[in-house]
């Protein structure tokens, strides 16, 4: 997190992270389609030949509250391909939450755990303690054959301590959910450590109406 | 993280995006100038902090004339400056000139911050019929003069003047987003390849010292070979003298049992004592501290020596030992007695290894060495060979499996566990030939065929002519 008192600005990062193709530039699109215009600016793709996604998307969307300050979110995703991990940690470095999208395929059950691994190292690496910092898990592409069943997501729900989403990103299903999950969770957790309220007069539930007011919804769920 | 890595997090997070950052002058003045060409209005873009990026306009006549009375200089200059520090906040703002023209200045943003500026004008609105007051009141002008020069304006509409505006700010704004992007994926690059390089760094320090570790041991590992090895000789020896002693009546008579027995024991004892000698020669091969007295050494002579040294043995096992020098043998560049070590182990491993009526025969005859690379770049330019002692062990033994051959110079290995209860021997003595060849810079090679045989050659350099 980030705050220009000058500027009566705070600015919260969220990261996008997951094996390469599991769908984070697809979320993040999502968004940024079914996010009304006014809050959200250009999103930017720094794209080369090779891969898909190079860098990152970069997308602020205002939160302007009544006590006059201007709340910046920014979403990034972040690189997949195994050889882009500098750009991951870096992508990562001060992230004050992390959405993990994971391909709901069983045969990428692998390349999910590897990139889960992957990600608490780079925490770990930049100075962000895994436990501590808010994660939420989507398992995406649910509109694909030979998939994790609802059911066995729900008891993987069940024993998670990350909240699980369900999504088929393509179509904008279960995006705004995830985000808004992390939003929610990402908010309390600086609330926790900056006293957000008492400071600028913003509670948790405030800022979720606010989120709500600025951002649309999808009829996508959350497993539990 | 280092202030590089900190000020790639900062552009990450993309807070503050400078116009004179991120825009090209190159490109905002060609898109101005086009601007200009296209449509008669000059344009002037500034920066947040007050930098001018691009000036394209041309001298009016009517500002040239005004400029020339000193009161229209002082009201002309009046409004640049003013216009030059209006700052919009959200809109444009329209603002008019004394002479009946107006500039409009239009903000520029990015993601919600103002980062610019540009100023269209002056032009004279076209809904504006005649030149006003202000401008044939100015103290020292002329009105038919004024009036003529301020008809000569560039004219626009109003509401065509906002569309223009509005498409260069969308325009400017593009290149703006275009040079941002441009930025952030040049500084990520940068970092990445600086977080890369870190990451092999530390990578190659954690080898590096894992290295050192084990050349520490290895170290170890010889040191302590030696050490032991010393350490056992000198018991060894005292009770190999003991028993020479005692053999020799130096305790009062012996019985034949007693005699036998004491007989034994030495043997044994001399035994051990060789494979410690070994050990120690490995120890010091490995630790590359074994000094060669190296000068010329007769080949002959040193078959010699070693002939007479095993035919005791040969003839113990019935077994026909010959030795063949070639003539124009040249002589051996080397330590006589590790050449002679050499040799020794060679042929008594031929004579262990050979049953009774077979034959061992030691050659010795010139040749030719590969130098050290053995690739032949640059052979042009170097003597590809050298001038070699060929010696030569063969014995009519019982010959080595092929799938062994390339394992049987390492310390410690036998062939079958076998081998060493039916001969005896550590498994050392051939591991010792080889690093003291390898010590001379010399070569050696097998050929087998089990059952008829095994031929063992080693190449050792050949001392210069005038040492033969």
């Amino acid at each position: 997190m980030q705050v220009d008192f000058a500027a009566r600005e705070l600015t919260v990062k969220l990261v996008y992270y997951g094996p390469a193709l599991s769908g984070k530039t697809t979320n993040l699109r999502a968004i940024h389609w079914l996010g009304t215009s006014s809050s959200c600016s250009e999103l930017m793709t720094l794209e080369t030949q090779n891969d898909r996604t190079l860098f990152f998307d970069m997308l602020p969307i205002s939160v302007n509250s009544e006590s006059g300050l201007k709340i910046r979110i920014k979403l990034f995703t972040v690189p997949g391909q195994v050889m882009h991990n500098a750009t991951r940690r870096l992508v990562l470095q001060a992230a004050d939450g992390v959405a993990f999208i994971a391909d709901s395929q069983r045969s990428e059950a692998d390349a999910n755990r590897e990139s889960f691994v992957n990600l608490k190292r780079n925490l770990v690496e930049n100075g962000i303690d895994p436990s501590r910092i808010p994660i939420v898990i989507q398992f995406n592409k649910r509109d694909m054959e030979d998939i994790r069943s609802d059911a066995e997501l729900e008891a993987i729900a069940n024993q998670s301590r990350e909240p699980i989403y369900r999504a088929i990103a393509t179509r904008g299903y279960g995006v705004m959910q995830t985000l808004r999950g992390l939003l929610g969770q990402t908010w309390n957790k600086l609330e926790e450590e900056n006293e957000l309220e008492e400071r600028f007069g913003i509670s948790p539930a405030r800022f979720m109406q606010e989120v709500d007011a600025n951002l649309k919804h999808d009829p996508g769920g959350r497993a539990r | 993280m280092s202030r590089d890595d900190a000020h790639a997090a900062d552009i990450l997070m993309g807070d503050v995006v400078r116009l004179e950052d991120v825009l090209s002058r190159g490109s905002v003045t060609s898109v101005s100038k086009s601007f200009f060409g296209l449509f008669g209005l000059p344009v002037r873009v500034i920066s947040h902090e007050g930098d001018l990026l691009a000036d394209v306009h041309r001298d009016r006549p009517l500002c040239n004339y005004l400029n020339t009375t000193g009161e229209g200089e002082r009201r002309c200059a009046a409004t640049v400056a003013a216009v030059r520090d209006a700052e919009p906040e959200a809109q444009t703002i329209v603002h008019p000139c004394f002479s009946g023209a107006v500039y409009r200045i239009v903000p520029l943003e990015y993601q919600g911050r103002p980062i610019g500026r540009f100023i269209v004008g002056p032009y004279v609105p076209a809904e504006a019929k005649s030149a006003p007051l202000t401008l044939t009141s100015v103290q020292g002008v002329d009105d038919r003069i004024a009036r003529g020069h301020f008809d000569d304006m560039p004219r626009v509409r109003q509401d065509i003047a906002e569309q223009l505006c509005d498409h260069l700010k969308g325009v400017i704004e593009l290149l703006v987003f275009s040079g941002h992007r441009a930025q952030l994926a040049s500084t990520m690059q940068v970092a990445s390849v600086r977080e890369n390089y870190r990451e092999l760094a530390e990578k190659n320090e954690a080898l590096k010292s894992s290295y050192d570790e084990l050349k520490q041991l290895d170290q170890l590992k010889s040191t302590f070979l030696a050490t032991v090895s010393h350490e056992l000789r000198t018991p060894l020896t005292s009770i190999i003298g003991y028993t020479e002693m005692l053999d020799s009546g130096a305790a009062g008579a012996l019985s034949d049992g007693q005699a036998e027995f004491l007989g034994t024991i030495r043997n044994k004892a001399t035994q051990l004592l060789g494979l410690i000698g070994s050990l120690l020669d490995l120890g010091r091969l490995e630790a590359k501290n074994l000094e060669l007295q190296n000068e010329p050494v007769d080949a002959k002579a040193l078959l010699s020596d070693v002939g007479s040294t095993v035919v005791p043995n040969a003839n113990r096992r019935n077994v026909t030992l010959d030795i063949e020098i070639a003539d124009e043998t040249p002589k051996i560049w080397g330590d006589a007695m590790r050449l002679r070590q050499i040799v020794l182990n060679l042929t008594d491993n031929a004579l262990k290894f050979t049953s009774e009526g077979g034959e061992v025969v030691l050659s010795a005859f010139p040749g030719e060495l590969a130098h050290a690379d053995g690739t032949g770049v640059g052979a042009a330019l170097f003597a590809a060979t050298q001038p070699a002692v060929v010696l030569e062990v063969r014995d009519t033994g019982m010959g080595i499996p092929e799938e062994n051959l390339s394992r049987i110079f390492d310390a410690f290995y036998q062939i079958d566990a076998g081998t060493t209860r039916v001969h005896g021997g550590a498994g050392l003595g051939l591991s010792i030939v080889k690093q003291l060849v390898d010590a001379h810079d010399g070569s050696i090679e097998v050929q087998s065929t089990p059952g008829e045989g095994t031929i063992f050659t080693v190449k050792l350099p050949a001392a210069d002519d005038d040492a033969r």
